[in-house]
């Protein structure tokens, strides 16, 4: 392309950059009921700020298709009113945007220093040996991806792994290889859940917070 | 003006309200250096190199973000400064490659210079350095039509994020990842893709965008002249610097080595169109005309001045002593002032005193894809001077606004009621633009004689009976009217190529071979008669227009003393021209040169 | 006297959450109800003279922030609730959102009038996705009840709180940043001044409060400014939510007064009940992973925003990481760092290229292979950021470093010497994979 009436622009290549790009991916669209959701969310924000909804509008995205290719940032750039590297720009900033395809359940291991001190180091390790992966990979299934993140805010849980948008707490280093076995047959409910959220959610006596009782994980 | 006064380094220094620390140290002649900080741009406060010490303040302070007050007291020499920013210089180069030698921006580099006097004298870093597209030049990437970026390079300061946001008015370029793996990048590698795109190349502060026009062709020491001048490719007129490499006379390729912008906050602030900056080389090019030539027979061919003179004198005075109404001028809106001037005495003097009216100005137009929001709007007239052509008398219609309304010469022409076109057109190719219908009617012979003055070869060069050499605008000290009606100097950089002349000069003899007298010995001659003939409005002074000269090499190396360095940065985005700041305006405009440091 | 829970009272109660409860047991939104009585600068003279200073780390007197916020402009004017709860050893804002959060909800609208705002953003991580669900359900039925939307309480106040989704990122708990974030941008801090006060949140007059300290808001305007400042010490007056975790025997949250010592909320039965397996503590970092250290002995003191200030550390978002003598200073500092490299915005230089070089020389250091000078260089480096950077990310970041060389520099020393770790502990990493990419 060239803006110049007359010149041409050299349209030689010279040498192709290393970075590794988003997938260009099909043609995205959101869904009739997603488009209603990021429709109702931007209402949230002064008409003229409908950049605020990005990070709704990405997260709409990535769980229509599990994680965001180009096509998918393109039209979230549509739908805010910005260019498409604005939204490249915010996605690759934020830990929890996927570019690439992750498994069915993406096991988030708090790495920080509350759950180190007991023994998240060692739950990566026996959960990266029971997945055969290493921290950032995918197994060959599909079904896992192990990442190790930062702090994840329940530090009287540790170690605390986030699967998705659950939480599983206190996952011991010994207990890690039956979680995974537990995940294979049971799925979503071989999750503590978190602690507070389970009582809120079943509305049974509950513990609190402040105690380390040994059973109560199930 | 309100003003406040503060004290740097136990200076009084008086500024401005609303000036910055950092401003005002620069204007006070108080070297600090600084990096994401650019005049044109917003303010981001990111770099941190430009930290001052400041009393009643409990750290130490980035001057670049603080509102000067009254009765501040700013130290920039404060060891716990110079400690500071030394050890911000360390954090800025434990992943900058020292490839100094192969880096385009070798030699005019802040951080280089920067570095040499506030960085620390050596690195402790003994980690590898980060590397991202490869080491040494093959970390250059394509990043764009007109660019390459080396991100191993990349301070980050985000100048050029905020320019295409800011300025550009599109945000193309972006960061991706964050902390300590961020790298500057364009969606999915596609680059950039603007209209002023080259500005990229001048708001980095560092080597880490370059444009491929310049791509290891000169190095600064290479550069033996900086001209200050304007461009004259389109109606805004942007003040600009023309660089000239040092090359000996049997070396092939040419002397005019790029054009960047010039500061003027009147006209262009610190930016310029690719156009205007890239677009020069037809003007060392190999289409440029560079001897007379007469047509004998059928074929066209090369004569000297002084045998076409009388053959044009005759051919001429054979259609208008027949019939005066058959001679027409078709002159390019790329034409001076000057020009325009000799050109009108030339017709009243052959044609009486309504001779003007022979004269049709032309140029073309193209509107210029550009993002609504743009706030460097590049003008969709193709011609720097339709204003003057119009303050001269010339009927220019709708003028800046509109397309020139050639259809009654052409109507002429075509009818065979015209004898005879003298063309004057000193711009690149397809300037005067579309003149088919005058090739034409010379094919067809509805048209007995056709003159073409201009400096590049054309179909319709191809089809006159004499071919005279002009000068390009980078040729010759003339002046043209931009857009705004603002009277602007473009100053002779290089020499007209083999035989060709001014346009002035070339206007002058022929008047003078058809018996006119046209007492003009130089093109300073012209601007005072022009200045004499339009009194009261802004031509009164065009007599005392200053031209830019050639700076010599030993004048820049003096220059390039580090202590000076930053009036460059802060007038000239880190491109280390030679003169001062030389904003053209009206009547006066000499230029203000900086006192340089002798070396040593 | 018994210290009486006011913030976390009911927590354990079944549906503790909900509307029903927080109205039966917490005089649910009579708060609001007083408050809308009031002039708005009548709210923020209540708040000022209850000396509430803020939770979310730096403890700045909330009612000056308030009043600070600019009146005369016609822009509107914005609450921006800091849920962002990012800091290593925090976790009180998750407790308090999760099960009472129409406190929150009253506190936010309560701020909203007192500062002429119409809006409420409630800028949450993105981790908490189900501590989300809950306050949008419940701020749903705020609406319902009328204590938020249109006219509330026939006042002719509006007010609306939004919950705003994060999406992993610890410097979005930084003011600026956090605005940055909420207007769609990579949450960078921004050069202050402006301050949010003057232009925050798209560039208008913008209070950004921490969830803890809007929470204490209802309980001044219900109780007094005289109840709030005379709980605890002078200065450092109401309730304050301690998260206490690591090597201790109960870690939670604990709600106690400001008069309580270090001592107390670590061994004390009522609070975190002593060290794990009696093995003795090593040290405490008492308020988030930004703050230095404090040793075994100067644990009675006042955990209070000035008595924890005086011992030479800071009580920050009262965090309390206890861990015990298993703990190799050097791998502590590792681990830290690693989290600041990972969180560092990388905006501004020294923090982007600080914290890189500081994790490498600290893994170089834990592996065995670090020189005699990589000390001087730690400490210079670490000096390099400190005071340097546009936020106070860059000071957090040095400061493991700073504290662990000050306290156990012995042990950097004899890592050095060994060529290896002196203090590998059993539950660390059997291979040094973890932290190594």
């Amino acid at each position: 392309m060239s803006f110049h009436p007359r010149m041409e622009y050299a349209p030689a290549k010279f040498h192709k950059s290393e970075r590794t790009l988003a997938e260009q991916g099909g043609d995205f669209k959101y869904t009739p009921e997603n488009q209603a959701k990021f429709d109702e969310n931007v209402t949230h924000y002064p008409p003229e700020q409908r950049k605020s909804a990005i990070l709704f509008a990405l997260y709409l995205a990535q769980g229509q298709q599990g994680y965001l290719t180009a096509a998918a940032m393109q039209h979230v750039a549509q739908q805010i009113g910005c260019t498409a590297a604005e939204v490249e720009d915010v996605v690759t900033y934020y830990t929890m945007f996927y570019r690439t395809p992750v498994g069915k359940y993406v096991i988030n291991v708090c790495r920080t220093l509350s759950c180190a001190l007991l023994g998240a180091e060692r739950v990566t390790e026996e959960l990266s040996a029971a997945l055969g992966i290493k921290p950032g990979e995918t197994d060959p299934t599909g079904t896992f991806t192990l990442v190790e993140v930062e702090c994840l805010g329940a530090c009287d849980r540790a170690p605390v792994v986030m699967v998705n948008d659950e939480w599983h707490e206190r996952l011991a280093p010994e207990q890690s290889a039956k979680l995974i076995a537990d995940i294979r047959t049971k799925g979503a409910a071989a999750f503590t859940g978190c602690h507070l959220n389970k009582e809120a959610q079943q509305g049974a006596g509950a513990r609190g917070t402040g105690d380390r009782g040994k059973g109560d994980r199930t | 003006m309100d003003t406040v006064t503060l004290t740097i380094d136990g200076r009084p220094i008086t500024v401005q309200k609303g000036k910055t620390v950092l401003q005002a140290a620069l204007e006070a002649g108080i070297s600090v250096p600084y990096y994401c900080y650019h005049p044109g741009i917003s303010i981001d406060g990111s770099c941190r190199v430009c930290v001052v010490k400041i009393e009643k303040m409990p750290k130490l302070q980035t001057s670049c973000s603080t509102t000067c007050t009254d009765g501040m007291v700013v130290m920039t020499r404060d060891p716990e400064v110079v400690e500071a920013r030394a050890g911000v210089f360390e954090f800025l180069l434990v992943n900058h490659p020292l490839d100094c030698p192969v880096c385009d921006k070798g030699g005019e580099c802040p951080l280089q210079d920067f570095s040499y006097t506030f960085g620390p004298a050596e690195s402790r870093m003994d980690f590898p350095r980060r590397v991202f597209d490869g080491e040494g030049v093959k970390a250059d990437v394509d990043f764009g039509p007109t660019l390459m970026l080396n991100r191993n390079r990349c301070i980050l300061c985000t100048r050029c994020v905020r320019f295409m946001k800011e300025i550009d008015a599109d945000a193309q370029i972006n960061i991706v990842d964050r902390g300590y793996g961020s790298e500057i990048a364009t969606f999915q590698e596609q680059g950039v893709h603007t209209l002023i795109s080259g500005n990229l190349m001048d708001v980095c502060p560092v080597g880490a965008i370059t444009t491929r026009d310049y791509r290891f062709k000169s190095r600064p020491w290479d550069n033996p002249g900086v001209v200050d001048t304007i461009c004259t490719l389109c109606s805004k007129g942007c003040n600009t610097s023309a660089w000239l490499k040092a090359k000996p006379e049997w070396a092939r390729g040419s002397r005019l080595i790029r054009m960047t912008p010039r500061f003027n906050p009147d006209v262009n602030n610190y930016w310029m169109c690719d156009i205007g900056r890239f677009d020069y080389h037809w003007v060392e090019g190999e289409t440029r005309l560079r001897r007379p030539m007469m047509r004998r027979g059928t074929a066209l061919e090369p004569a000297a001045w002084h045998d076409v003179e009388p053959r044009l004198r005759d051919r001429i005075q054979e259609v208008v002593t027949a019939d005066p109404t058959a001679v027409r001028f078709l002159v390019s809106a790329h034409a001076s002032n000057e020009e325009l001037f000799v050109v009108k005495q030339l017709v009243e003097g052959l044609l009486g005193a309504d001779g003007i009216k022979a004269v049709s100005m032309t140029w073309t137009r193209s509107e210029k894809p550009q993002p609504a929001g743009t706030k460097f709007k590049v003008p969709a007239t193709d011609a720097p001077n339709v204003n003057g052509a119009r303050d001269l008398g010339y009927d220019v219609g709708q003028g800046n606004d509109g397309l020139p309304d050639l259809t009654a010469l052409r109507t002429a022409v075509e009818g065979g009621r015209v004898k005879a076109v003298y063309v004057i057109d000193p711009g690149p190719q397809g300037s005067i633009g579309d003149v088919s219908w005058l090739i034409e009617a010379r094919r067809n012979g509805t048209l007995p004689l056709l003159i073409v003055q201009g400096v590049v070869t054309t179909p319709l060069t191809d089809a006159a009976d004499f071919v005279l050499p002009g000068a390009a605008y980078v040729e010759k000290d003339a002046l043209y009217t931009n857009d705004q009606g603002r009277v602007q100097a473009a100053s002779s950089a290089i020499a007209p190529p083999g035989e060709a002349l001014e346009d002035w000069q070339i206007l002058v003899n022929v008047a003078r071979a058809l018996g006119l007298t046209l007492p003009y010995t130089s093109s300073s001659d012209v601007r005072r008669a022009l200045a004499a003939a339009m009194p009261g409005g802004p031509y009164a002074d065009a007599d005392k227009i200053g031209f830019a000269q050639p700076l010599p090499a030993s004048s820049w190396l003096q220059a390039s003393n580090p202590s000076e360095r930053w009036k460059w940065d802060f007038f000239f985005q880190d491109l280390p021209p030679v003169k001062g700041h030389s904003v053209q305006t009206e009547g006066s405009a000499q230029a203000l040169f900086i006192p340089l440091k002798p070396v040593g | 006297m018994a210290y009486q829970r006011v913030l976390t009272q009911y927590i354990n109660e079944p549906g503790s959450y909900t509307l029903d409860s927080y109205l039966k047991h917490q005089r649910g939104y009579e708060g609001l109800r007083k408050a809308l009585t009031l002039k708005p600068g009548e709210i923020i003279d209540q708040v000022k003279a209850s000396g509430l200073r803020g939770r979310g780390g730096a403890g700045f007197p909330t009612g000056m922030k308030w009043q600070f916020v600019l009146k005369d402009t016609p822009k509107p004017k914005y609450i921006c609730c800091n849920a962002d709860e990012s800091e290593p050893g925090t976790f009180k804002d998750h407790v308090l959102m999760e099960r009472n959060p129409h406190l929150l909800i009253e506190g936010c609208a309560i701020g909203c009038y007192a500062i002429g705002a119409k809006v409420a953003y409630i800028y949450i991580r993105g981790e908490f996705y189900h501590v989300q669900q809950i306050l949008e359900a419940e701020i749903e039925k705020a609406y319902k009840a009328g204590y938020l939307g249109k006219n509330i309480f026939g006042s002719g106040f509006d007010c609306d709180v939004y919950v705003h989704r994060g999406a992993g990122a610890y410097e979005a708990g930084e003011e600026t940043a956090l605005i940055e974030s909420l207007e769609g941008k990579r949450a960078q801090p921004r050069i202050k001044p402006p301050f949010p006060a003057v232009a925050g949140l798209y560039q208008c007059p913008t209070a950004v409060n921490n969830v803890e300290t809007l929470c204490n808001v209802p309980l001044i305007i219900m109780n007094g400014p005289e109840w709030f400042s005379k709980l605890g010490p002078e200065k450092n007056g109401g309730p304050k939510l301690y998260c206490i975790s690591g090597h201790v025997k109960k870690p939670g949250v604990y709600e106690a007064a400001m008069d309580t010592t270090l001592r107390e909320l670590i061994y004390d039965e009522r609070f975190a009940g002593g060290m794990m397996d009696e093995r003795p503590m090593k040290a405490v970092i008492p308020g988030g992973s930004s703050v230095p250290l404090l040793l075994p002995d100067q644990l009675d003191i006042p955990a209070s925003f000035d008595g924890v200030q005086k011992a030479g550390s800071l009580l920050g978002s009262a965090g309390l990481i206890v861990f015990n003598d298993s703990v190799c200073a050097v791998w502590l500092a590792m681990n830290l760092l690693h989290f600041y490299r990972h969180e560092s915005c990388g905006k501004c230089t020294p923090c982007r290229e600080g914290t890189d070089w500081l994790l490498k020389l600290l893994m170089r250091i834990e592996r065995g292979e670090g020189q005699p000078k990589d000390l001087d260089l730690l400490f210079g480096v670490s000096n390099n950021i400190v005071g340097k950077t546009l936020c106070a990310f860059g000071d957090a970041a040095a400061t493991p470093v700073l504290s662990t060389m000050k306290l156990f520099r012995d042990e950097y020393e004899a890592h050095i010497r060994a060529g290896a770790c002196t203090l590998p502990a059993p539950w660390r990493a059997k291979h040094a994979m973890a932290g190594a990419h």
